[in-house]
């Protein structure tokens, strides 16, 4: 399986910001709703909170993949523990993957079609904006690394626009601080593990990275720029809206725009979000990616590519049939967090003492 | 000329007669139906040897042929023994034993002379064919640049290179590209500083070539493109040798094709084509705002259109009251949807610019007038067309004619159909996915093996300095990385130091 890896080698940041990316992605929009609802105005500090456990969960992770430096998880699982735990890892990574890219999918696929273009059927939309995943998810991590770069550098500028409303803000709104105690905002970082999803990526790309010591580095940095871009975002919200207005919209970070107003353009929202769709694919391209990879891992072929038509065709045939509702929606949301800190957080724990347990049995 | 590949004739052995009648009788088989072959008996005065002397009329200088070789054989006399050296006053003097040597350098313009009795001939450089002046580049004029552009002859064109670069290191590769009329491709480059990977990557892809005759560049580079498919161009040809030297400078390869006046140059990155010679000759403040300008343009001439379909047909609660009123009072006349509208009006601006490259010169004018007045004032007026969608088209043409290069700017007419199209079915979710699609076609494309979004994707940041700004050539001291040179530095610290001001009472 060694020669999958050679010649797609990523950069560190690259690397960066392809975990980054499928953090922020989608759940941005909802997440100063959903910490205001939870922990106040004092939600900023359950981002730094969570934060912390994610950069935890994602040095584990790392750690892990250290003993595995030519080869993916699965890889290393069919080394160390046989065939079919190799393949039990990759259908489980697989299927998580396909739940991160058929939510941030279904997510995208709402949002234009409530914001941009309501007349339109969601299967439509669904396959536009598969042929961009497809075309550039098929070139292979080194392509959907570049690309992941080469947007975050071209969204650099949003964040000046998001400056502008500050001139209606109230910083009186984040006073006192721990104004409830510590309870809510300890109950807010629940809200953080949804938009921090996705630093198990590192499972699959780690064989990728050019510089594989700077992988620890790398991980804290793509945490950071993904809580300063959270704690940036959120801080806006709160003190723009009042605390028990900010609960009344669903996308915040949408809704703020309304506020913006030049002469030579109405509703700047609406340009926005289109422009915004080249974040979101941010989430899908990659994990588009990750599972078509997993999964031909599963079958045992090293060129994703027939993996990939068929789940392009199978999500635009399934979307066809069955288009989540809002509702429906956030119960995805619900099972994919449950799983999500089943296999971020709690299964790296488990396979690092299970590592040094092995290790030191086979030491003795 | 002497072109090294020749696969069939280099395995011939001697086939040459040695009686002239012979030599005559072979020569009128192989050329019938050539009134241009000009067969001439002359006896030599220096050894006394019957000889024949032919040649392409046309092909070759009739001067020369007269004064350098029919005069100093008739007519000076040496005394040599019969077979011994002659005396011709030409440069460059082939000896010849097999036929098809012989037709190839009667072919490329050489006259061969054939001496009775011996067992070779002679071929005289005295090639002369009709060639043009050297002029100012058509497609790529430059205000401060050199006015000499290249020309139809291959040699003269390395020679207008090499006046730029007098180096040695300045190598040059010869292939021969075709089978009915083999075209000699040199391939120039500089030894110490050219990586010898995009030089074998090409040098393989041209050897690759199987085809009749390559009547010009733009042949060559379908052949050797790395995706024909693509709508970008992936290799720059450039009628400028000034351009041509100053990429070879910085590590690239530039393919001179004989008998076609532009030159390719790889491999090369998507900013490339947004570059223009004249940026190095003028301040470098000027140039890097001409760059912006360039760049803002590219994606004016690609998207507006795009966008002003998907705004009116999609998203117009994002136009503000007072403007909506006016663009709905001229566009309330109007019976097409914005997309006929569009297209109607991108089309005719198109058909015009073809008329204009077509027409000669002096009914070209007329074209300016009935298009500008005609169609544009006139479609207003009679309410056929909305005043934007003129204000529209008129800034997607001026914006596209600022673009240096004109494949840049085909495949920018292109992308702007496309565009228009996924605006109108899809407003401006289809405008981002068709720059999605951009951007993939940019990132993953190469050019010669090499990243084609280098350096933006993946990121250079040291090449940045000759990207988006153009950064004073004294802070430029390295060749772009972005080629992956042999040799990185490209100059030393070449800025004087400031004196200090002289205290004055």
């Amino acid at each position: 399986m060694k020669k999958v890896y050679s010649g797609h080698e990523i950069t560190s940041l690259q690397y960066i910001f392809l975990l980054s990316g499928i953090q922020v992605g989608v759940a941005v929009l909802s997440l100063p709703r959903k910490l205001a609802e939870t922990a106040g105005t004092d939600g900023w500090i359950s981002i730094i909170i969570g934060w912390l456990i994610s950069t935890a969960a994602s040095l584990i992770i790392v750690q892990i993949m250290k003993n595995s430096p030519n080869g993916s998880l699965p890889d290393w699982a069919a080394g160390v523990m046989g065939m079919w735990a190799g393949k039990a890892v990759a259908f489980l990574l697989a299927l998580y993957f396909c739940f991160l890219l058929f939510d941030g999918l279904t997510k995208t696929v709402m949002i234009t079609k409530i914001w941009l273009l309501p007349n339109t059927p969601s299967y439509i939309i669904m396959i536009l904006l598969l042929v961009p995943t497809y075309m550039i998810a098929r070139h292979g991590p080194r392509i959907v690394g570049r690309y992941c770069e080469l947007i975050v550098y071209i969204c650099l500028w949003i964040p000046i626009i998001y400056l502008i409303p500050l001139k209606h803000s109230h910083f009186l709104h984040l006073l006192p601080p721990l104004k409830e105690g510590w309870q809510p905002v300890l109950t807010g970082v629940k809200e953080i593990i949804y938009p921090s999803l996705g630093m198990v990526a590192t499972f699959v790309l780690y064989p990728f990275l050019k510089h594989k010591e700077k992988a620890g580095a790398a991980v804290v940095a793509s945490n950071t720029l993904t809580m300063a871009s959270y704690l940036f975002i959120t801080l806006i919200c709160f003190v723009y809206y009042s605390p028990d207005e900010i609960t009344e919209y669903n996308n915040p970070v949408i809704s703020i725009l309304k506020s913006i107003e030049f002469r030579f353009i109405e509703r700047i929202e609406v340009p926005f979000i289109a422009f915004y769709l080249t974040v979101f694919s941010l989430v899908w391209i990659p994990a588009m990616y990750l599972t078509t990879f997993c999964s031909s891992w599963l079958f045992g072929r090293t060129d994703s590519r027939g993996h990939l038509r068929v789940l392009c065709i199978a999500t635009a045939i399934a979307t066809y049939f069955y288009t989540p509702t809002y509702r429906q929606n956030w119960v995805i949301e619900q099972i994919l967090t449950a799983f999500g800190l089943g296999i971020e957080y709690i299964f790296p724990v488990l396979l690092l003492a299970f590592i040094a347990v092995h290790n030191r049995m086979r030491r003795s | 000329m002497k072109l090294p590949h020749n696969d069939q004739s280099s395995e011939h052995k001697p086939d040459l007669e040695t009686h002239i009648p012979d030599i005559i009788e072979h020569l009128q088989r192989l050329f019938t139906d050539a009134p241009d072959l000009v067969i001439r008996k002359l006896s030599i005065m220096q050894t006394g040897e019957a000889a024949v002397l032919a040649y392409l009329d046309g092909l070759t200088d009739k001067n020369s042929i007269n004064k350098d070789v029919l005069y100093p054989l008739q007519f000076i006399g040496g005394g040599g023994e019969p077979g011994s050296e002659l005396y011709v006053t030409v440069g460059h003097i082939v000896p010849y034993t097999t036929w098809s040597h012989i037709i190839e350098a009667l072919l490329n313009g050489d006259s061969v002379l054939f001496v009775e009795g011996r067992s070779e001939c002679y071929a005289l450089d005295t090639k002369g064919w009709p060639q043009r002046a050297i002029e100012d580049p058509q497609l790529e004029p430059s205000l401060k640049g050199a006015h000499q552009g290249f020309l139809e002859t291959g040699s003269q064109n390395i020679a207008l290179i090499r006046r730029y670069i007098p180096n040695r290191e300045l190598k040059i590769k010869q292939l021969a590209v075709g089978k009915r009329g083999p075209a000699s491709v040199s391939i120039l480059y500089l030894e110490d500083v050219t990586n010898k990977e995009f030089l074998k990557r090409l040098e393989d892809r041209i050897k690759g070539i199987n085809v009749d005759v390559i009547i010009n560049t733009g042949e060559l580079v379908e052949f050797i493109e790395d995706n024909p498919y693509s709508l970008f161009p992936q290799l720059i040809s450039t009628e400028r040798p000034d351009a041509a030297a100053s990429q070879i400078l910085q590590g690239r390869c530039a393919v001179v094709v004989d008998r076609s006046p532009s030159v390719l140059v790889g491999p090369v990155n998507f900013m490339a084509f947004f570059q223009s010679i004249d940026d190095y000759s003028t301040r470098w403040s000027i140039a890097t705002f001409l760059r912006m300008l360039r760049i803002a343009a590219f994606f004016i001439a690609a998207f507006l259109p795009a966008l002003y379909i998907a705004v009116v047909s999609y998203h117009f609660e994002i136009i503000p009251m007072k403007l909506l009123i006016t663009l709905g009072e001229s566009r309330g006349r109007v019976p097409l949807p914005p997309f006929v509208e569009a297209v109607l009006m991108e089309i005719t601006l198109e058909i015009l610019r073809e008329a204009g490259v077509r027409l000669p010169a002096p009914v070209g004018q007329t074209v300016g007038i009935v298009g500008g007045i005609v169609i544009g004032q006139a479609v207003v007026q009679a309410g056929l067309i909305s005043n934007v969608m003129v204000v529209v088209v008129a800034f997607t043409g001026i914006s596209s004619f600022i673009l240096p290069n004109y494949d840049m700017v085909a495949a920018v007419r292109l992308i702007r159909f496309i565009l228009m199209i996924l605006a109108s079915l899809f407003g401006f979710v289809g405008i981002i996915i068709g720059l999605i699609v951009m951007i993939e076609q940019i990132i993953a494309l190469r050019s010669l093996g090499m990243p084609y979004g280098i350096p933006l994707a993946p990121m250079r940041f040291a090449d940045l300095k000759d990207t988006f700004i153009r950064a004073p050539l004294w802070l430029m001291n390295k060749r772009p990385i972005s080629t992956s040179p042999l040799q990185n530095r490209r100059q030393g610290k070449s800025r004087f130091q400031e004196e200090e001001e002289e205290k004055k009472e």
